[in-house]
C-alpha cells in the first residue's frame, strides 16, 4: 500500500467542526503517530480512514484511488480498538480466524444455523486453521486458543487483538489508543511489542495515542493536532527540538518545554519584576517574546554560579535523575506564595541532587539551545542563529 | 442462624404458594364428580380413579388441542423473535426519522385491550382468508407480543459497544451477520426471555383463538377446555387432566430456558 493522502479532509458533527481541512500523505511503511490531546479529533480521523465515519468534505485517497465513502471492508485495513472489542462469546481461535473465516464466507452462509455451521467447517479448513497457528505462535497465544476473552488479563487480550489484525496480512494498521487500558509495566512492555512487529511487518501503522511517550518512541512521523486543526507534522526528534508553537513545546515532554516571557532591556532579557540577564545570542523583534528551553538544557547551579537567580520551588527525585522547579527571583526577595506549575522554570539534572525547598539556586543556558515563540500568537519564532527544520 | 432459618421458612411458604394450584389441579382430576360436588373433599390425589381418568381424557381430541397451542405458541414465538430482532436492532443502532415516535408506538400496542381489537381484526381477517387458520392466529398474538420481544431486544442491544460491531465490520462481516452472528448470541439472555414470553403468549391465547377459530380440530387447548363448561354441567376432573397435560409442555419450555433467563435479568450488572 498505498500511499495515504489527505486532501483537505474535515469532519464535522452537526455544528460542530472535529477536524478542519486535514491535509497530509503517508507512505508506506511509516509508523506515523497522531498526537493530541483527549477530543483533539485524532480517532475520528483514524475511523474516517477506516470507513467507519463519512468524510464531510475533502478526498482521501489510497494509491490514488478516491475511497471516501467506502465500506470498512472495502478499504481492507486492520483496527485495533482501545476496548480491543474482542467478540466476547467466541474463543480466541475464532476470535483470531473472524477475519479470514469472514472473506471466506459466502452470502447465503450469512443465514442463521447455517452460519455456524460454516463457521465452524471454514475454522477447521487447513490453511485458516494453520494461518491462525502461526500468527498466535508469533504472538505467544498459543496456549490460550481455547479461552474466552473474558478469562485473559489485559496484555493477553491486547495481543488477541494484534492477532486478529495481523491475521489478514493488511498494508495499513490503524491502532486507536491500544495501550492505554495497560498498566504502566504492561504498556512499556507492548509499547516495544508493537514497535517490534512494525518493524517485522514493514507495513503502514497509524497509531493514535495522547501519550507523548508512546509517540516518541514508537513513531517514525508525528502529526500533533489540536481541536481538529495539524499543529505539526515531523519526525519526533523534529517536533522535541523544534517544535512548531507552544502548544506543541508544552505538549511534548516531560516536564514539558520551559516557556518564559521575557522582555528585551538594553541587550539583557528581563523577568517581569524578577530578574534581568545578559543573553548572548540573537533575540527576534516581538513585542511579546517567550523564551523556551527544554528541561534538560538548562544548566542548573549554585547560588551564583549562573546569571539567573532562582530558588528551588519543586524537587521530584525519579531515581536516575532529579526535575527541580524553579521560581525566578532576586536574592532576599520574599517568597511567592503561589506555586503554579507554568511559573516555574524546569531543570532535568542527572543524578540525586541534595536539594532543599527555597534554597536559592541560580541558572544558565546556551543561547543555541533556545526556541523562541511570539507570545501573542504562539507560533516559533525563526532567528538567524536558530535552525528551522 | 436465625434469618437462614427464616429465610428457609419463607422459600418453603412460596414454594407451597405456588405449587398447591397444581397439587389442587392434581387433586381435583383424581377425584370423582361425587366427592367433588360433596362436602367430604378429598385432600391427596386418589390414584385409584387415574384410569377413570383416562378413559374420560381418552374421549377427548386433547392431543390434537395440543398440537394446535404448539403450532400457535411456536409460531407466535418465531415471528415476534425473527422480526423483534431485527425491530430492536434497528432502533438500537440506526438513527433515523421518527424512530422516537416508532419506541413509543411499540408501547401503545401494549396499552390497548386485546378485546378492543377483537372486532376489527374480525373484519380485517374476513377479507384476508385468515378465519379459521392458525396461520392467521399466530399473527394476531405475534402483534401484540413482538413489540415487547422488540423493546427487550433493543435494550439488550443497547448495552452492546459499538466498538464490537465495528471491528465485526472491518473484518468483513456485513451487518446481518453483525446480526447474527455477534450481536443475537451476546444477547442470548434477553433473546431466552423474550422466546419465553412470546411463547406463553401463544400458548395462554383463548380470546383470539375463540373468536377466529370456528373449527373444533383447531382449537387450542385453552378453548377446548373452556368448551367443557356447560350449562348443567362442568365435568371438573376431566378439566382439571387436561389442564395437567396442558400445562407439561410450557413448563418443560420453560425449564429449557429458564438458566439462560436468570442470566438474562442480572446481565449488565457485572462489566464482562
Amino acid at each position: 500500500m498505498p500511499e495515504l493522502t489527505f486532501d483537505r479532509v474535515c469532519k464535522s458533527f452537526g455544528d460542530a467542526l472535529v477536524i478542519d481541512e486535514f491535509s497530509a500523505t503517508i507512505t508506506d511503511g511509516e509508523f506515523l503517530v497522531l498526537l493530541g490531546p483527549s477530543g483533539c479529533g485524532k480517532s475520528t480521523l483514524l475511523r474516517l480512514i477506516a470507513g467507519l465515519s463519512p468524510i464531510t468534505s475533502g478526498e482521501l485517497r489510497f494509491d490514488g484511488e478516491l475511497v471516501n465513502g467506502w465500506e470498512p471492508r472495502r478499504s481492507g485495513v486492520a483496527f485495533v480498538f482501545q476496548t480491543y472489542a474482542l467478540y466476547p462469546h467466541m474463543t480466541v481461535r475464532a476470535n483470531i480466524a473472524f477475519p479470514l473465516v469472514m472473506d471466506a464466507f459466502k452470502t447465503w452462509y450469512h443465514l442463521p444455523i447455517v452460519n455456524s455451521i460454516a463457521r465452524r467447517r471454514l475454522m477447521k479448513s487447513p490453511a485458516i486453521a494453520a494461518r491462525t497457528q502461526a500468527i498466535a505462535r508469533q504472538l505467544e497465544l498459543d496456549a490460550l486458543l481455547d479461552r474466552r476473552p473474558a478469562s485473559l488479563s489485559g496484555g493477553q487480550r491486547q495481543r488477541v487483538a494484534l492477532a486478529r489484525a495481523l491475521i489478514r496480512n493488511p498494508s495499513l494498521y490503524l491502532l486507536d489508543e491500544p495501550l492505554s487500558n495497560l498498566d504502566a509495566k504492561l504498556r512499556t512492555q507492548m509499547r516495544s511489542e508493537i514497535a517490534a512487529l512494525h518493524h517485522k511487518v514493514g507495513k503502514t501503522f497509524i497509531y493514535v495515542t495522547h501519550d507523548q511517550v508512546e509517540a516518541m518512541t514508537m513513531a517514525t512521523r508525528i502529526i500533533i493536532l489540536d481541536k481538529g486543526i495539524v499543529q505539526q507534522v515531523g519526525t519526533p526528534e523534529a517536533i522535541y527540538g523544534t517544535p512548531a508553537n507552544t502548544f506543541v513545546a508544552r505538549f511534548v515532554g516531560s516536564p514539558p518545554m520551559n516557556l518564559v516571557p521575557v522582555m528585551r532591556e538594553a541587550g539583557r532579557l528581563a523577568v517581569a519584576d524578577a530578574v534581568s540577564w545578559r543573553h548572548d545570542g540573537d533575540v527576534p523583534d516581538a513585542e511579546h517574546l517567550l523564551l523556551g528551553i527544554r528541561p534538560e538544557k538548562v544548566v542548573f547551579g549554585p547560588e551564583g554560579a549562573g546569571p539567573i537567580a532562582a530558588q528551588v520551588a519543586i524537587i521530584e527525585r525519579l531515581g536516575a535523575e532529579t526535575v527541580v522547579g524553579c521560581r525566578l527571583a532576586r536574592p532576599g526577595r520574599e517568597a511567592e506564595p503561589r506555586l503554579l506549575e507554568h511559573d516555574l522554570v524546569f531543570a532535568r539534572i542527572p543524578g540525586n541532587l541534595p536539594l532543599r525547598i527555597d534554597e536559592p539556586c541560580s541558572l544558565d543556558y546556551r543561547s543555541t539551545d533556545v526556541v523562541w515563540f511570539d507570545g501573542a500568537s504562539g507560533v516559533r519564532i525563526t532567528t538567524a542563529a536558530t535552525v528551522s527544520t | 442462624m436465625v434469618m437462614g432459618v427464616l429465610r428457609y421458612i419463607l422459600i418453603i411458604t412460596l414454594v407451597v404458594m405456588a405449587g398447591f394450584p397444581v397439587y389442587w389441579m392434581a387433586t381435583t382430576a383424581l377425584s370423582t364428580n361425587a366427592e367433588l360436588f360433596s362436602t367430604g373433599q378429598v385432600r391427596w390425589p386418589q390414584l385409584q380413579n387415574l384410569p377413570a381418568l383416562i378413559g374420560e381424557l381418552s374421549k377427548i381430541p386433547i392431543g390434537r388441542w395440543l398440537f394446535n397451542s404448539g403450532v400457535i405458541a411456536a409460531g407466535t414465538t418465531i415471528v415476534s423473535l425473527v422480526l423483534g430482532s431485527l425491530m430492536g436492532y434497528a432502533l438500537s443502532r440506526f438513527r433515523f426519522r421518527g424512530r422516537g415516535i416508532a419506541g413509543f408506538l411499540l408501547f401503545m400496542t401494549q396499552v390497548l385491550p386485546e378485546a378492543l381489537i377483537v372486532v376489527p381484526l374480525y373484519a380485517m381477517f374476513i377479507t384476508m382468508g385468515l378465519l379459521n387458520n392458525l396461520g392467521g392466529l399466530v399473527l394476531a398474538n405475534a402483534g401484540f407480543s413482538l413489540p415487547v420481544s422488540a423493546f427487550i431486544l433493543k435494550s439488550a442491544m443497547d448495552a452492546i459497544p459499538y466498538e464490537i460491531e465495528e471491528s465485526a465490520a472491518i473484518d468483513n462481516c456485513p451487518r446481518f451477520g453483525i446480526l447474527t452472528m455477534i450481536v443475537l448470541p451476546l444477547i442470548m439472555p434477553s433473546v431466552a426471555a423474550a422466546g419465553v414470553i412470546s411463547f406463553f403468549a401463544g400458548w395462554n391465547e383463548f380470546l383470539f383463538a375463540t373468536t377466529f377459530l370456528l373449527d373444533r380440530s383447531l382449537w387450542p387447548t385453552s378453548v377446548g377446555l373452556a368448551s367443557f363448561i356447560g350449562q348443567y354441567e362442568t365435568p371438573l376432573s376431566t378439566v382439571m387432566g387436561a389442564a395437567l397435560i396442558f400445562s407439561i409442555p410450557a413448563i418443560a419450555f420453560f425449564l429449557l430456558v429458564q438458566r439462560k433467563i436468570v442470566a438474562g435479568l442480572t446481565a449488565g450488572a457485572v462489566k464482562g
